[in-house]
């Protein structure tokens, strides 16, 4: 299947519509609610839940029994829940620092899960094929319903961001000034906290423990690039997300072998690679562009300085004077010769130049337009 | 006892010592997370590794998977340079991406490698004894046994060569530059050492699992003493005891040796997160009590110390003056009257002469901006602790 055969049966095909839409929705909430797990410096807190929730999917259905999805989600978030709690405790009440904390209990939680799920596969009745799915994900067993419990989810996200948008924003910036302002700083903070862990807890089934961190991370860490507004951020990171939840759909249905997830955090990856590059304001690129125009422009100061300082001991400032006294250090090159006389504040000719009046005066001015200019 | 229980525990406790000593490095130097970030980004390493080797203990594929650790390590930092993302976000950006890559290559050529990722990721001790190492015919031993044996040699010969510029450059990069050891190289070398540990290990307990054989006895260490050489000392034998204390677990349970080493791990740590004398959680709650208690005494030494006159002074205003609770006034009344500080005499409080002193020494440190002898201050006077 080609990627063009994929975009026209997405319209009649009943999985990959599910599928896709499911990725799509996926990837706006990660968006979403990544973008404040990046700016509160949380980036890696996505990692530690999504390896915390392993334990919960096998405690949820060593109790019920049930493969049925929501109720271990349910598990999953309730572990999430527990490994968040228990990281701040251990930041808070003693010295150990927030990277070991994280650590800590994305490993012994994952490595007790681990230990539940391979004690669920030699039970007898085990029906536990399916359980490892929330391994490494599996974008194709989404079903409608869980299609549904997403764009509900998302729904309420969503509604629950704009109805606390001030509080969220501003306990984002500045912690204290919440505090001083009377906000209960506490719970705002779990609620946020309480959706990062749902979107994590929602992804699992889809991408898997292993890379939901980067489904987090990635979009947000892209939109952060493009803007410094936090709802333009926000909604930049929805749509990179849902972007990269298509795209990687779409590529992974179009080639055997391919599954989903790693798929869809590679496409990720390259939004984010393109951002760091492209984006005007804080992109690589540009930035060495406007590194090296302004040190053009500072040459081309210089070598303006250094002929004013000459021609202003002449009677005539227009006297013409021989090429051959500028060099190098002065950042004179042929180019920047050029360039003045293109701006008309020197004239060339044969191997002397002279400053015209225009020239002179700009030399004059210079230091004192320099800071107007900027 | 069988000779593969033997084997397998003998493996299990060397590679728990293996990962325990860079684990202190990592936990010190606040970089543990980078542990984790190499253990998932040596995943396309051990794959290309293993399209050339065909062989997952082979030294080649060892060497393959260790330089990508390193190049997660660059990645990450270059990425943090470019000043575009923070430090996490960089390490949460990198190792996802490489580990994508490596799943790709795996699922792509599943037909022609016989590997697959919850082996990696995973890893199985059970099989390690079954993989042995046969030298002209000679059976010596199970492969990995002397894969980690070695690594971890040369773990220890390098520590004990390198104790004293890993100390000074943990703990403090600039002395250490002045001293003429380079911070750089000395990052650098134990980021090498951390991957090649992690690469030996993730055959035997998984990738993931490694990071809990890394990070977990370091921090339980760490919980329980300050000082350098009894922080690896305890952690390594946290490590091993955990390793065959889980091994047994696992015995037990029918269930994955890795699972039960790291949840032995885990119940270690709960229990020093909880009891640890004086950096455990019960420790210091009792200690945020006590200070909060002796600060309220402070404070009422100070009131009664400001007036003289008697309504200000009775017992039964002092609740509604204050602002305390009744059970809160009852503790520090009782406290400053079991130090003999204060006397009551009908119904009204008044300072004792030790009371006044201390009282006076107190609002001196206070006032000459001293706060931090008020401590030592409350030995001196021989205090009952609040």
């Amino acid at each position: 299947m080609t990627i063009t055969e994929y975009f026209n049966l997405i319209w009649t095909d009943y999985t990959l519509r599910t599928i896709t839409l499911g990725t799509a929705v996926l990837g706006a909430i990660c968006g979403m609610l990544g973008s404040f797990a990046v700016l509160r410096k949380q980036s890696l807190l996505g990692d530690a839940i999504s390896h915390a929730a392993l334990p919960g999917i096998a405690i949820a259905f060593l109790i019920t029994g049930a493969k049925d999805t929501n109720t271990l989600l349910l598990g999953a978030l309730v572990s999430g829940l527990l490994g968040t709690f228990w990281i701040r405790g251990i930041i808070n009440k003693t010295h150990l620092k927030t990277d070991t904390a994280l650590g800590l209990i994305l490993s012994l939680f994952f490595g007790f899960g681990m230990l539940l799920l391979t004690f669920i596969q030699k039970q007898p009745n085990a029906n536990q094929a399916g359980l490892d799915k929330y391994l490494f994900g599996q974008a194709a067993t989404l079903v409608e319903s869980d299609v549904r419990l997403m764009v509900i989810v998302t729904g309420i996200a969503l509604f629950v961001l704009l109805l606390f948008w001030k509080e969220f924003k501003i306990l984002l910036f500045d912690a204290d000034y919440t505090k001083t302002l009377g906000f209960n700083t506490k719970f705002i903070d779990v609620l946020i906290t309480f959706f990062i862990v749902l979107a994590i807890v929602l992804g699992l089934q889809t991408v898997g423990v292993v890379l939901m961190s980067a489904m987090l991370l990635a979009p947000a860490a892209a939109a952060r690039q493009w803007t410094n507004k936090l709802s333009t951020m926000i909604f930049l990171a929805a749509i990179f997300g849902a972007f990269s939840g298509v795209f990687g759909t779409a590529i992974s249905a179009s080639q055997n072998n391919l599954s989903t997830g790693p798929v869809i955090v590679l496409v990720a990856a390259v939004f984010v690679a393109v951002s760091f590059v492209f984006s005007p304001g804080r992109g690589l690129l540009f930035r060495q562009i406007r590194f090296q125009q302004n040190r053009r422009d500072l040459e081309l100061q210089k070598t303006l300085q250094f002929m004013y300082g000459i021609a202003k001991t002449h009677e005539d400032i227009s006297h013409p004077h021989a090429i051959r006294i500028l060099n190098n250090f002065h950042g004179f090159t042929k180019k920047t010769l050029q360039k003045l006389e293109e701006k008309q504040w020197i004239i060339l000719s044969g191997s002397q130049w002279s400053l015209t009046e225009e020239g002179f005066q700009k030399a004059k001015n210079l230091y004192n337009q320099s800071s107007s200019n900027d | 006892m069988t000779s593969p229980q033997i084997e397998i525990q003998l493996i299990a406790a060397i590679v728990a010592i293996a990962c325990a000593i860079p684990g202190v490095f990592l936990v010190l130097r606040k970089m543990a997370l980078i542990s984790d970030a190499i253990s998932h980004s040596i995943l396309p390493g051990i794959v290309l590794g293993f399209f050339i080797t065909h062989d997952l203990n082979s030294p080649l594929l060892i060497l393959l998977a260790a330089l990508s650790g390193v190049i997660t390590v660059i990645l990450v930092e270059a990425i943090q340079k470019t000043g575009l993302v923070k430090e996490d976000t960089a390490i949460g950006l990198v190792f996802p991406a490489l580990f994508s890559i490596g799943v790709i290559l795996i699922a792509k050529n599943a037909n022609d490698v016989h590997l697959d990722v919850d082996a990696v990721l995973l890893g199985e001790l059970a099989f390690a004894p079954f993989d042995r190492l046969l030298l002209g015919g000679i059976d010596m031993g199970p492969k990995s046994l002397w894969i980690m044996g070695i690594i971890l040699v040369a773990i220890i010969a390098l520590l004990l060569l390198f104790y004293k510029e890993l100390k000074v450059s943990t703990f403090d990069i600039g002395l250490s530059s002045a001293l003429g050891i380079s911070p750089v190289i000395m990052h650098y070398g134990l980021m090498s050492v951390s991957s090649v540990t992690i690469v030996g290990a993730f055959d035997a307990v998984g990738a993931i699992l490694v990071v809990a054989l890394m990070i977990a006895p370091a921090a339980t260490a760490y919980l329980l003493t300050s000082d350098l050489k009894k922080m690896l000392l305890l952690s390594v034998f946290i490590g091993v005891f955990s390793a065959i204390a889980g091994y047994w677990m696992a015995n037990l349970l029918d269930a994955s040796i890795s699972g039960s080493m790291t949840t032995m791990l885990g119940i270690v740590f709960l229990g020093v997160y909880l009891f640890a004398p004086r950096k455990g959680l019960i420790a210091v709650l009792y200690r945020q009590k006590q200070q909060r208690t002796e600060v309220s005494l402070l404070t009422f030494l100070l009131h009664l110390n400001n007036h003289s006159e008697a309504e200000e002074r009775h017992i039964n205003h002092l609740q509604e003056h204050i602002n305390w609770q009744r059970v809160r006034s009852r503790t520090v009344l009782n406290l400053a009257l079991k130090n003999n500080m204060i006397e009551i005499q009908d119904d009204l409080v008044s300072l004792t002469d030790k009371g006044k002193e201390f009282t006076d020494l107190a609002i001196e440190y206070i006032i000459t901006n001293k706060d931090e002898k008020i401590e030592p201050m409350k030995d001196d006077f021989f205090l009952f602790r609040g």
